[in-house]
């Protein structure tokens, strides 16, 4: 365990308490005490040595590879981003920039993707999923990569919402409700779509040298940065279905349907075991059982955007039940 | 090997459900695999894992449901094949309780 006085910056986010050895991108917590987790930074060589115990299993995609080693540490690294070792406990971070990386690029993968193993490891079940905050309540859209969440989230962001989180989404119930925690205080979008939704965004870094998308950071004034009550989750349909339907729908669907929709959106889907799967089980019912949830599909299209917007808030307002299925035949799938 | 109606059923082990209103949802820690269960099948799910035989659980249903005595047997069986492939439930054999 890495001593306090070695990490002097405190920060919170989805509603963990960050300990860190170097300024991170995050708002300050001042509360002393407990962390939740501890992120330490190193080079090439105490990286090295923390993979020296071996690897006892691995994958790789090219530019991503992960790795659980013998202890049950995660390794996880981007090769023009930077690598990162969680501990098996999740409160532990070690992490590397590469040299080639943007420190912001470097902070949106440490605060995401390697995030959210450690999230994983502490009991904690993320989604996949952008929320906006909305006359006090969050609104979420839960998808995959490249499905539009952060784009609908923009559209919200342009007529008066709050950004809660983008991409990583953390709730939690208590007495009944279920609440999302605020996330790091930035947007991912496209440079057209940035400039049409939120205005100038010059010299505002890329996600990676790969891609176009930039990482936008929002001021106060846009963000939300106390947890919300969670009062809805839109489950986005993929660019590809949305593709052979013309019009915008939101549908309602039943609870095993939203349990399916919240089951793909998870996070980390590769970390099994029973231990795991029994908290998912466990978490993504009660957010069935809380949280209205319906699928919304529509053309990608800039010019559509207003209309989807419009769509989800009448949604919200009607507030409608979830029907349930009435004809006789068992159906398992 | 399929199940008879005398035979008593009962969650295998490793099986997680949870009543979603009225339908369901069911994990097999054991595979991984999740399943969602509609109405009509929560229920049939309900009566066989609580009554003394499948035989019993089908009399319920029977009585339950308005539907024709042959389709519910169909319906029963497939269902519990279904289960069975899944390792959802297994038998306990008839015997002197």
């Amino acid at each position: 365990m890495t001593r306090e006085a070695e990490l002097p910056h405190r920060y919170c986010v989805y509603g963990l308490r960050v300990a860190s050895d170097r300024p991170l991108l995050l708002p300050p917590d001042a509360s002393d005490g407990f962390c939740d987790l501890e992120i330490v930074h190193g080079d090439e060589r105490t990286l090295a040595a923390a993979l020296a115990g071996g690897l006892v299993e691995s994958e790789s995609d090219g530019w991503f590879s992960r790795s659980v080693l013998a202890d049950g540490s995660h390794h996880v690294r981007w090769d023009t981003v930077g690598e990162f070792v969680v501990s098996a406990d999740g409160r532990r971070m070690l992490c590397r920039r590469m040299d080639s990386a943007e420190p912001a690029s470097f902070h949106v993968y440490m605060l995401g993707q390697a995030l959210s193993y450690a999230l994983v490891q502490q009991g904690l079940e993320p989604l996949h999923a952008t929320a906006v905050v909305l006359d006090g309540e969050a609104v979420a859209f839960l998808g995959g990569n490249a499905f539009g969440k952060s784009t609908l989230a923009a559209c919200f962001l342009a007529r008066g919402g709050r950004m809660l989180t983008d991409d990583l989404l953390i709730v939690r119930e208590s007495d009944g409700i279920v609440r999302a925690y605020p996330g790091p205080a930035r947007l991912k979008l496209f440079p057209g779509i940035a400039r049409r939704l939120l205005g100038d965004v010059g010299g505002a870094p890329r996600m990676n040298v790969d891609t176009r998308k930039l990482i936008l950071p929002l001021d106060s004034t846009l963000t939300c940065a106390m947890p919300a009550r969670l009062r809805a989750i839109y489950s986005v349909a993929p660019p590809r279905d949305a593709a052979r339907r013309p019009h915008v729908a939101v549908e309602r669907v039943s609870r095993r349907g939203a349990f399916v929709e919240l089951l793909r959106g998870t996070l980390n889907r590769r970390s099994r075991g029973p231990a795991r799967r029994t908290r998912q089980f466990s978490t993504l019912a009660r957010i069935v059982e809380t949280v209205p949830i319906r699928t919304l599909s529509f053309p990608r299209s800039v010019e559509r955007l207003t209309e989807v917007r419009d769509a989800v808030l009448d949604d919200l307002a009607e507030g409608r039940s979830v029907p349930t299925p009435s004809d006789f035949a068992p159906s398992v799938n | 090997m399929p199940l008879s109606f005398s035979d008593r059923v009962r969650v295998a082990p490793d099986v997680l459900f949870r009543l979603l209103s009225d339908e369901a949802v069911l994990v097999n820690l054991k595979t991984e695999c999740y399943l969602g269960l509609n109405a009509v099948g929560a229920r049939m799910w309900n009566v066989l894992t609580t009554a003394d035989s499948v035989q019993s659980a089908y009399e319920a249903l029977l009585r339950e449901y308005d539907v024709e005595s042959s389709r519910l047997r169909a319906d029963l069986t497939g269902f519990l094949d279904q289960l069975v492939d899944q390792q959802l439930i297994e038998a306990i054999p008839p015997g002197p309780s």
